[in-house]
């Protein structure tokens, strides 16, 4: 894989992206701007106004006689379930809803304005029941039963639902003994933090078009981050064959997870199949895509962290309640992958975790930027300050005294590799000028500075696996074939460095083979956990590894030399024996022709490759033992300075930084824009937003009172720095780090905050408000 | 819950070519017809089916409605179209109204303050619309005009509770006047939202004052409190106490303190009351600092 | 219901549209002229993905009816390069990678360039408010506000 070899020049280089004039331009194709011609339809949802209800009836004569109606379903229309790791979901609600904003039923008609007019026309009669909205009292032995089938849905081998209850999964760390450690500690923490849902809030809404055709083959043109997995999923609800199931994606508008696995996008097929042959688009309005499709999980956290006079951490309890909402079919790995990341990136010997998902009647919880882990470090690093004060010990010093380094036995008793994270926190303690304080000019105003560390595995099954295709064109170019979607994040650009840099050939040679097609591109499991740099990468050096072999093997055939003489690059095949040359363009679809007019040699090159890791190992059900839990960790840490108005509460920042141990960075610019716009859009999170709930309606769906951070509200300073320990089985030693910059961010701001005004707020968003009556509270008003 | 409309619902757009014109059809059709403006608030309420007009009646193209004029006897007249960025550009209402120009640049972004009018933002009476207060405190009048002829109404009685005014149906505001502002006239906005900007604000303070030889203070203040009450309030004691008695730090400080005794704040999505009511002691005091030093300079 | 017909000028070609009252400028831009470039983000004036210029003024497409722009002037991002040259800002956004997913870049790209017109050299602080009722999830803003000021001294 190209560890010992040397690297190659375009890696570590920043190359343009790919799809900048097309972006830049307005011609760059999303979902909402395929034209479909006169046989589209549009559908609408009806949806449940009640957090947790029996349906009683749906009458739907009424919008089916509606003039421009051309389907209308129900759940009656379809019985299969749906998930990705539990399958708990029906498609549209049947016997009963359980969050507000369910699909009921769903209508195709000839325009919007039609089918959400039908909409109003279907009658159903709800018999409520009692729900339940917060994850501690919906564990209770008395909470109501949100799933009572739980013990008949299929779910894979690693999660461990309890059926009678709601809890869909438990996930345990037993490691050393924690209850006989606290004897031993100097200083104990002891704290919870509450971490409300948020939302992804992509640019774009999800959008969807589903066309099923006479002989019942789906085609679904969808802003998808996963249109394997989406194939899938859809086939095994529908006990199809993937064959006659096409999923197409063109640019994605956003995802930061929210346009994983299968969410809204299984509407459209279901009306589609009452209406074969056209093509039927369901659009998420901003209100529906702020309360009826995926939000994140909000987090209870219990941690009890406990050191020895040196300030070494002996021993950790942790206990995490996820809100997962009516639906936790991928909301129980999150759990998991909070459960296997308990410790935060520290070295503890005692560990006792006990990470729990947990249905209630809010909005189904799924995969968002950091998949648990800005949660759980928002506790863990906000608790490891205190029990740094407490024992009297530097913040940065005790971190740098345990955080994991290489050789470490992690908590689930796999050894650690080599890290970057000390350099990390040298490099963002340096650029805050830690230990040096920072004064306001204002009186009024109070400045303090904070730091948070953080660490995140690629949360996924144990065998999720990449391909690649590389295909010639006459002229030497190269298509590259890859599952790996593009969201922005800057995947296609580096596939083609990648392969362009591994085969031999120039930068812009390489052409990305999109959309997306599942017809036609190679799989991959999904555009999630920044994993698509590390396996999308080896899969691609794989493929060009495969075409090389294949080109020098021709050349050397023609030339009769050694294949091991010959060398690639820029399009031209050289060998270092004789100093003969040819162009890739001279034979690499037509061969090569023998002496004497005598025959050819070779034929049209397709090179393959395929990366799927083969050494993640299951984990113990008691105790989360085992050897391999996780591919690898991404570490890094965050600093900031902020300023804080002590008579509003406002708080500005004054200055952010990150830096992230990125194994090799392959395009040096872009993952400097992925940490820039992680860490917004942490920030955004630690100060403004917050899905307000009341009784499992959302008050705050829009952006009125949905607040994301705007131009006007960015640091006045931000630096990103990347370290480089290389991963030893990472395409040029490279790791990802799409999910980490907003990883830490709510604790270092909440670290800043204690620094500048000695309160600590449990939870996000650290509005003006919480912070003014805090200070208030410890009778630090400005005067 | 009820879900938002996916896009506009059906009504008819009407145009008149005459004022009479279309006060009589507006008042025709009474509940059925609303007036349009730049319809930043309207279609937004739409959508959210908690309106839903038969028609909407353009007032944009009627003669004067898009007139900003400025005259050094008669002061500012705004027609009913002139949108938030033509009255911020004026370079008569930066020297003349600088604190209508402050705050109309806190009104959501460029793009939509090239619709907002004053006028609009007005009738829509929401207890947070920032140029109220500043509207009130220039004596802002409303020249009426509705089936039964035109009457002038003055800002300071035309705001009866959220989201309500004292126009009539068939009425509507066809220009704002306000009166050159006395010589020698200092304010200032302050907001607190929860974004820096664009946000809508979570408390208001306008203030202003201008020399004045009949109070003993010399001074005469008006302080104006937004999104803290039903509709904008005056804080007629602290203005009587901040020309009675002489101007300096404690009454400054007296002044702050009755404005946070009598603002009528709620709990809500945005803050609380007790939030709110700090903030209005905070945001009057540092307004009324703000504009003594001014008038000092 | 009532069609109305509308003639406008869209990047420099005169059109004739039927109109329904109801018709926003941003569905008539993207349903009616196919004209796919210019975002629905919100629907309610809220994201800046719809913004055009009308007039010469930059708004909110979601905002104004179809049927207020008769005889009017729009601009859509498509407009940009109907001289078949990318604009300066353009080539700064590109150059700068100011553009990742590309959803808001549309409405960013015109809200710049209305920026550009009425202030050719703006502080970064006007910068910021200029583009305040433009949202961005992606980029973080940092290079959006670096490729506006690397147009500026273009």
């Amino acid at each position: 894989m190209g560890k010992t070899k040397k690297i190659p020049k375009l890696i570590g280089t920043s190359v343009p992206r790919v799809d900048l004039q097309e972006k830049a331009t307005g011609e760059a194709i999303f979902t909402d701007d395929i034209q479909f011609g006169n046989k589209l339809l549009y559908a609408r949802i009806k949806r449940s106004p009640h957090p947790h209800a029996l349906i009683k009836s749906i009458d739907t004569s009424q919008a089916e006689n509606y003039p421009g109606v051309k389907a209308v379903v129900t759940g009656a229309d379809f019985a299969g379930r749906i998930g990705l790791y539990l399958k708990d979901r029906h498609i549209f609600a049947r016997d009963r809803v359980r969050y507000v904003g369910e699909p009921v039923a769903g209508v195709a008609a000839v325009s919007e304005d039609v089918a959400e007019r039908a909409l109003d026309l279907i009658q159903v009669e709800y018999e409520r029941l009692p729900a339940v909205f917060l994850p501690q009292d919906a564990i209770k032995p008395d909470a109501p039963l949100i799933h009572p089938d739980l013990g008949e849905y299929e779910v894979v081998n690693f999660i461990y639902p309890k059926p009678g209850t709601n809890i869909s999964n438990h996930f345990k760390i037993r490691k050393g003994e924690p209850e006989n450690s606290w004897q031993n500690c100097a200083a104990i923490v002891e704290n919870e933090y509450y971490i409300p849902h948020i939302q992804h809030v992509p640019l774009e809404t999800h959008v969807a078009v589903a066309k099923v055709d006479l002989s019942g083959k789906i085609t679904l043109w969808t802003s998808s981050q996963s249109p394997f997995a989406q194939r899938d999923l859809i086939a095994k609800t529908w006990g199809m064959s993937p064959s006659d199931i096409r999923v197409i994606s063109p640019f994605v508008g956003g995802g930061f997870g929210c346009k994983a696995g299968v969410t809204m996008e299984a509407l459209p097929i279901v009306i589609a199949m009452k209406v074969k042959g056209h093509p039927v688009k369901l659009r998420l309005t901003r209100e529906e895509e702020f309360y009826t499709n995926f939000v994140r999980q909000a987090l209870l956290i219990r941690l009890k962290i406990g050191c020895d006079a040196e300030g070494n951490i002996l021993a950790m309890e942790n206990t995490m309640y996820w809100d997962g909402g009516a639906s936790t079919e991928y909301g129980v790995n999150i759990a998991r992958a909070g459960g296997y990341s308990c410790t935060g990136p520290y070295d503890i010997p005692n560990v006792k975790a006990d990470s729990y998902c947990v249905y209630t009647n809010n909005t189904i919880g799924g995969p968002y930027r950091g998949f648990g882990m800005s949660e759980l470090h928002t506790g863990i690093e906000q608790c490891i300050d205190e029990l740094a004060d407490k024992i009297q010990i530097d913040k940065v010093a005790f971190r740098k005294r345990n955080v994991v380094e290489a050789g470490d036995i992690l908590a689930t008793g796999m050894v650690m590799h080599p890290n970057g994270i000390k350099t990390c926190i040298d490099k963002v303690a340096g650029a805050i000028e830690w230990g040096k304080s920072s004064q306001s000019s204002d009186p009024h105003k109070k400045r303090g500075k904070g730091i948070a560390v953080m660490w995140k595995a690629p949360a996924m099954p144990p065998n999720a696996g990449s391909s690649a295709t590389l295909k010639f064109n006459s002229d030497g170019t190269v298509f590259l074939s890859v599952g790996g979607q593009e969201i922005g994040q800057g995947s296609f650009t580096v596939a083609a460095q990648m392969a362009a840099a591994a085969l031999g050939v120039p930068v812009e040679w390489v052409r990305i083979s999109r959309p997306l097609d599942t017809n036609y591109s190679s799989y991959e499991w999904q555009t999630v956990a920044s994993r698509i740099t590390w396996t999308m990468g080896n899969a691609i050096l794989a493929a060009a590894k495969d075409a090389r072999d294949q080109i020098f093997k021709i050349v050397a055939e023609a030339w009769s030399e050694n294949p091991d003489d010959l060398e690639l690059e820029n399009g031209v095949v050289t060998s270092k024996f004789s100093s003969r040359k040819i162009s890739l363009k001279d034979f690499v679809i037509t061969g090569i022709p023998k002496g004497n007019d005598q025959g050819w040699i070779g034929g049209p090159i397709i090179g393959r490759g395929k990366f799927m890791p083969t050494y993640v190992t299951g984990l113990d059900k008691e105790t989360g033992q085992g050897k391999r839990a996780v591919v690898h960790f991404t570490t890094g840490a965050q600093g900031f300075i902020v300023e804080i108005d002590t008579q509003t509460g406002k708080l500005e920042i004054i200055k952010a930084v990150s830096a992230f141990d990125v194994g090799k960075a392959i395009n040096p610019d872009l993952v400097k824009t992925q940490i820039e716009g992680g860490m917004m859009q942490g920030i955004s999170s630690a100060l403004f937003e917050q899905l307000v709930f009341k009784e499992g309606v959302l008050q705050n769906p829009s952006f009125v009172d949905y607040r994301i951070a705007t131009t006007v509200d960015t640091p006045n300073q931000m630096e990103c720095y990347f370290v480089e320990v290389p991963q030893d089985d990472g395409p040029y030693g490279a790791r990802g780090v799409g999910e980490h910059p907003m990883v830490p961010t709510i604790a270092a701001i909440g670290n800043a905050i204690y620094d500048a005004v000695g309160i600590r707020l449990h939870g996000p968003p650290f509005t003006s408000e919480k912070i003014y009556f805090a200070i208030k509270e410890r009778g630090q008003t400005g005067s | 819950m009820v879900n938002p409309l996916p896009r506009l619902p059906q009504f008819e757009y009407i145009r008149m070519d005459s004022v009479e014109k279309t006060v009589s059809f507006l008042k025709d059709k009474q509940d059925e017809a609303r007036p349009l403006l730049g319809g930043t608030d309207l279609f937004v309420v739409m959508r959210d089916r908690r309106l839903h007009p038969k028609f909407l009646v353009d007032l944009k193209h009627l003669d004067g409605f898009k007139t900003l004029t400025f005259d050094n006897k008669k002061g500012l007249t705004v027609g009913a179209a002139v949108s938030l960025n033509q009255l911020i550009s004026s370079k008569e209402v930066q020297k003349h109204f600088p604190v209508l120009a402050q705050a109309a640049k806190q009104v959501g972004g460029y793009q939509l303050r090239n619709r907002a009018t004053l006028v609009g933002n007005l009738c829509n009476a929401s207890p947070c619309g920032d140029t109220i207060g500043p509207s009130m405190i220039y004596n802002g009048k409303a020249n009426v005009v509705g089936p039964s002829g035109e009457r002038v109404i003055p800002l300071n009685g035309f705001f009866t509770g959220p989201g309500q005014t004292s126009l009539e149906i068939g009425e509507i505001v066809q220009s704002l006047s306000f009166p050159l502002p006395p010589k020698g006239s200092k304010g200032t906005y302050l907001s607190i939202g929860r974004n820096k900007l664009s946000d809508l604000a979570m408390a208001a303070v306008t203030v202003s004052a201008f020399p004045n030889e009949k109070s003993t203070s010399g001074f005469h203040f008006r302080i104006a409190l937004s999104a803290v009450a039903p509709t904008v309030i005056y804080v007629k004691e602290a203005q009587e106490l901040l020309a009675d008695q002489p101007i300096n730090d404690t009454t400054i400080e007296k002044a702050a303190q009755i404005a946070r005794r009598v603002c009528k704040p709620i709990d809500d999505i945005r803050a609380s009351k007790a939030y709110r009511r700090e903030m209005i002691y905070t945001l009057t005091l540092r307004g009324l600092h703000e504009v003594w030093k001014s008038l000092q300079s | 219901m009532k069609m109305h017909t509308i003639n406008i000028n869209i990047n420099g070609h005169k059109e004739s549209l039927e109109v329904s009252s109801n018709l926003t400028l941003l569905h008539m831009i993207r349903e009616e002229l196919a004209l796919t470039g210019t975002k629905n983000g919100c629907e309610a004036g809220e994201c800046g993905a719809c913004t055009v210029m009308v007039n010469d003024e930059p708004v909110n497409s979601c905002m104004v009816l179809a049927i207020e722009c008769d005889g009017a002037d729009i601009l859509t991002i498509e407009g940009l390069t109907a001289s078949g040259e990318l604009n300066k800002l353009q080539k700064s956004f590109m150059k700068l990678n100011a553009i990742q997913c590309g959803f808001c870049t549309p409405g960013m790209l015109l809200s710049a360039y209305a920026l550009l017109q009425r202030n050719p050299n703006p502080t970064e602080s006007e910068i910021k408010e200029a583009l305040v009722g433009n949202l961005c999830r992606c980029t973080g803003y940092e290079r959006i506000i670096q490729a506006v000021q690397d147009a500026v001294s273009e």
